[in-house]
């Protein structure tokens, strides 16, 4: 049951990604401003929107992990964290891409892009802590990730102000209802695949753990037979 | 005192870091008036097993009970009664001897709870004279001291002990040993952790051997003409020998 | 009425014991001074129009570089006889000892902060404001450096009880602070440029405070000691072993 839901999703997104970059290449207009570019808008929003979901998605389950010593919860974290670092990087790349044809340039300091990218950063220190930290720093990480997601609105808002005081060429592009349309399709795809990943990896990190398990119990001179012949 | 619940309680105690498997399966009680020796060589586990019963660590799997109740945390009210004294002695060195037990004395007495004086604390273990020079410029084994005095000051009702007899003198030790039979008469449960086979034999009720992580044998002092074998039967454990003084080297000699 | 006399007596003894030595005063302080100069050399030729902009970065900037350092001092005292684990073992509330430390981290930042404003004021003729509105800028230094401490408190007593690795603490503190240092950055242009919504943004900067700190309380006891797993989950350990 749980090994069949990522290949569900990968499937639903297998037949759906086709389709919506069809629908966004050849069906909806080229927008008159921006030209052809602006098509990759339909991949940086929603790679945006799951980098935030996974960014909450790892403080709750650090949370959890934290309160309740939850492995499951443990997993999720460590999955959802590196989703974040892997949509980011794909909004960081996009953003710039699609920023450079609408504003001329690449990085303006808008909110967005700052609080996009020191999202960004929290999550990598929680992964560099993960990965190089000494024993019992897990816990270490999981209030990292914990702190990430409450500074995600923070310093949106906080950014939002230091604009405010400061005029921006921040270029607002109103949608038409066919683009909104467009959208939804690539959104789908899009997390059905983040989801699968974030599944499967979650699911690999569970099998470490077990593996470490069945590591230990294999090691146990009073179970294997290691042990009668000393 | 009287009561007769078991301070300590450790059942199927196991601890891991990821693949290592520190300890397995450990179970261990520590009674009201026991002194309990914990021997083993590096890295079987003692110090984890120690810092699992004080709450610094918690355990992987098993269970632990403090005072007959169950506590998946050493909460505020069970830290009260627990005391925990070890090799690095844990005093600020900034701070004179008695500014150190203040300190953890005023604490205690915010939390509720009256502690001992300090000075009649430092005369019985000898630090009268240091109380207020820096702790900085202690000895190993007068730090070892006023970490026990500190620990004392609370009237615990279990005591854990990680390698107290290092860096002690022969009177040093003579002297623990003295403080630990006059508290185990006074009710206190204490559980230690040691290589020294001598000092183990001569204040311990009983001794348990950690190898591997796992209990791999005990040896009990036992009453009356029994308890002239307790040499033996902690030798026997095989761990531990018998290293000072004649006395020693002839019991090896005879088991060789 | 135990937390707050716990944390007061903790607190006590930190600073009797920085009183004997003033380690972590001199040391923090000869930074921040360094770190003054440094800026002075590199932004001495600012444009009065632009230094508005430069002022609040170069303030927050050093106060984020001389709290890593305050911290990892402050924690390693605590390492190197091992006394961390002495209070975690004593029936003191672990919320006493996080509070503690962060004021003392607090107290050592404002120190240094009366080396920094008024070097900046002196530097930079767009800073004179500051000298002008004393209050509002105790105010603000106040309630910046507080958010600072609160974050960099619960991970800096984390990193000292795992064991080494402290340059952890830079990769983590940066990138969590930059939060709380946004605001304060916001809220000291908004002081250069003498901005009507200052008292807004102090207020939303105390806000802040509390929300960091009520959550660094929070998370301090379950990040140095933990927890054990729930009953259900090590039977169910231990089942599947047998």
């Amino acid at each position: 049951m749980g090994r069949l839901i990522p290949v569900v999703l990968l499937a639903i997104a297998a037949v759906v990604f086709p389709l919506s970059v069809e629908t966004i290449f050849l069906d909806v207009g080229i927008e008159r401003q921006l030209g052809t570019v602006q098509k990759i808008f339909y991949f940086h929003v929603p790679l945006a929107w799951i980098m935030m979901l996974y960014g909450v998605v790892c403080g709750i389950a650090a949370a959890v992990q934290l309160r309740r010593q939850s492995r499951g919860a443990e997993a999720i974290a460590i999955a959802a964290g590196e989703m974040v670092i892997v949509a980011g990087l794909g909004v960081l790349i996009t953003g710039p891409i699609w920023g450079h044809a609408s504003w001329g340039k690449a990085w303006t300091w808008d909110a967005r892009q700052i609080s996009t990218g020191l999202l960004w950063l929290v999550f990598v220190a929680y992964v560099l802590v993960r990965r190089y930290g000494a024993a019992g720093s897990e816990r270490l990480a999981a209030a990292l990730a914990i702190f990430g997601a409450v500074d995600v609105p923070i310093i949106y808002y906080a950014v939002k102000i230091w604009k405010t005081t400061h005029p921006s060429n921040e270029v607002v592009v109103s949608l038409p209802p066919e683009m909104w349309a467009a959208l939804w399709p690539a959104l789908g795809a899009l997390l059905a695949t983040a989801t699968a990943l974030v599944a499967i990896r979650a699911r690999q990190e569970l099998c470490e753990m077990e593996l470490d398990d069945a590591w230990v119990r294999a090691e146990d001179p009073s179970v294997g037979t290691k042990g009668e012949t000393t | 005192m009287s009561e007769a619940v078991t301070p300590l309680e450790l059942d199927g105690i196991g601890k891991r870091f990821g693949r290592l498997s520190v300890l397995r399966g450990v179970d261990l009680r520590v009674e009201a008036g026991e002194v309990v020796g914990l021997i083993g060589a590096n890295g079987s586990g003692k110090t984890t097993l120690l810092n699992i019963a004080v709450g610094l660590l918690a355990p992987t799997e098993g269970e632990r009970r403090l005072g007959g109740r169950r506590a998946p945390q050493v909460e505020l009210a069970d830290r009260m009664r627990i005391a925990f004294v070890t090799h690095t002695t844990q005093l600020y060195p900034r701070l004179t001897a008695r500014e150190n037990l203040r300190l953890f004395a005023e604490l205690r007495a915010a939390a509720g709870d009256a502690a001992a004086l300090p000075d009649p604390l430092l005369e019985r273990l000898g630090l009268a004279h240091a109380a207020d020079r820096m702790v900085g410029t202690f000895s190993r084994g007068m730090m070892q001291r006023l970490a026990l005095a500190r620990a004392l000051q609370g009237r615990p009702q279990l005591l854990l002990l990680d390698e107290p007899f290092t860096a002690l003198d022969r009177p040093g030790r003579e002297r623990l040993a003295e403080v630990l039979v006059e508290e185990r008469a006074a009710g206190l449960a204490v559980l230690l952790s040691s290589h020294d086979y001598d000092a183990v034999v001569a204040v311990t009720d009983r001794v348990v051997l950690l190898e591997g992580g796992r209990l791999g044998g005990e040896a009990r002092r036992g009453e009356g003409p029994e308890a002239a074998g307790y040499r033996d039967r902690v030798a026997a454990l095989g761990l531990l020998r018998p290293s000072a003084g004649v006395d020693g080297r002839a019991e090896e000699a005879a088991r060789a | 009425m135990r937390l707050p006399r716990q944390a007061w007596l903790l607190a006590k003894n930190d600073l009797r014991q920085e009183l004997r030595d003033l380690e972590l005063l001199a040391t923090a302080g000869f930074f921040t001074l360094v770190v003054l100069v440094m800026f002075g050399l590199s932004f001495a030729s600012l444009g009065r129009k632009v230094q508005p902009l430069a002022i609040p970065g170069m303030l927050w900037l050093a106060v984020a570089f001389v709290g890593t350092l305050t911290l990892t001092r402050i924690f390693d005292r605590e390492r190197e006889a091992d006394t961390l684990r002495a209070l975690l073992t004593a029936p003191v509330e672990r919320v006493a000892i996080y509070v503690s430390k962060a004021f003392v981290t607090l107290l050592v930042l404002l120190g240094c902060c009366l080396i920094l404003v008024p070097g900046l004021v002196f530097m930079f003729p767009a800073a004179q404001v500051m000298a002008e509105q004393p209050l509002r800028t105790a105010a603000l230094v106040v309630l910046g450096c507080t958010s600072y401490a609160a974050v960099g408190t619960v991970f800096a007593a984390g990193l000292a009880t795992s064991s080494g690795k402290n340059v952890l603490l830079s990769v983590i503190l940066y990138p969590l602070t930059s939060p709380a240092l946004m605001w304060s950055l916001v809220a000291t242009r908004a002081l250069l440029e003498r901005h009507p919504d200052l008292p807004t943004y102090l207020a939303q900067l105390a806000a802040l405070d509390v929300l960091l700190v009520v959550l660094g309380g929070w998370l301090f006891e379950s990040v140095l000691v933990g927890t054990a797993r729930s009953a259900t989950a090590s039977g169910r350990a231990r089942g599947r072993r047998r």
